[in-house]
């Protein structure tokens, strides 16, 4: 299982058009890929609902996990667009 | 924080249209942006920042919901935080997806995360979200948007 521990900096939290670029991101992949807050249960990040519920707010930390071809590549991928500001 | 998660959505009744029609998308969002003009949350200009936002990536979120809203740089034609849910019985075609409720949202920075996120919980439950699609009474709808108050605190 590969994840990536990321800070979210953007000033919308994980919300709006950064979850929604987020989810359609790691809806490519054909696994299962999980994002949780650090600590926090993880729930699907393919379901916008989910990653919208989950209220990550600017400065928060989560977890981003896959496992799969290709996972590592997805999930820096996910990371970077967590990341942005 | 449970206050996030239970404090009541700002949904007047009057921003409440359980049988609406639009003729497409852009037509929906342009009801949403009026409703919401209409209960003073808005301002003339915030419509188009709506449908701005929504070019930039879909606003549907599942179950037959869209949640139109604005962008960022739009938050000064925002005069108080608000919600508007015109339903759609017919449906409208949202990017290939029917969508049948929309949840017109306007709100300041950290109001508007805490609204789609108080709303996305909702919708996550499959009964509540269908039992949402088929309101077709104003009381029905605004009960149905009414944060859990047990929703667990973080």
């Amino acid at each position: 299982m590969a994840e990536r521990r990321v800070s979210v900096t953007s000033e919308v939290g994980l919300h709006a058009r950064p979850a929604a670029t987020f989810v359609q991101t790691a809806a490519k992949a054909s696994y299962d890929v999980t994002i949780a807050k650090a600590g926090g249960t993880p729930v699907s990040a393919k379901s916008i609902l989910s990653v919208l519920a989950l209220d990550v707010r600017q400065g928060e930390s989560i977890v981003i996990s896959a496992e799969g071809e290709g996972a590592d590549a997805l999930l820096d991928e996910l990371a970077q667009i967590a990341a942005a500001p | 924080m449970a206050d996030r998660a239970t404090a009541p959505l700002p949904l007047d009744p009057r921003a409440v249209r359980t049988a609406a029609a639009a003729t497409d998308l852009e037509d929906a969002i342009r009801q949403c942006g009026a409703v919401l003009q209409e209960v003073g949350a808005v301002d003339g200009t915030y419509a188009e920042a709506m449908l701005e936002r929504e070019r930039s990536i879909s606003t549907y979120v599942g179950e037959g919901v869209a949640i139109p809203h604005g962008t960022l740089e739009s938050k000064e034609a925002v005069r108080h935080d608000a919600l508007c849910v015109l339903r759609f019985p017919e449906g409208v075609d949202w990017h290939g997806e029917r969508v049948t409720v929309c949840v017109g949202i306007a709100a300041h920075g950290g109001g508007h995360m805490r609204l789609l996120s108080s709303l996305a919980r909702i919708l996550l439950d499959p009964d509540r979200a269908a039992a949402l699609r088929a309101a077709t009474e104003v009381d029905e709808v605004i009960g149905l948007l009414r944060p859990d108050e047990e929703e667990d605190p973080e």
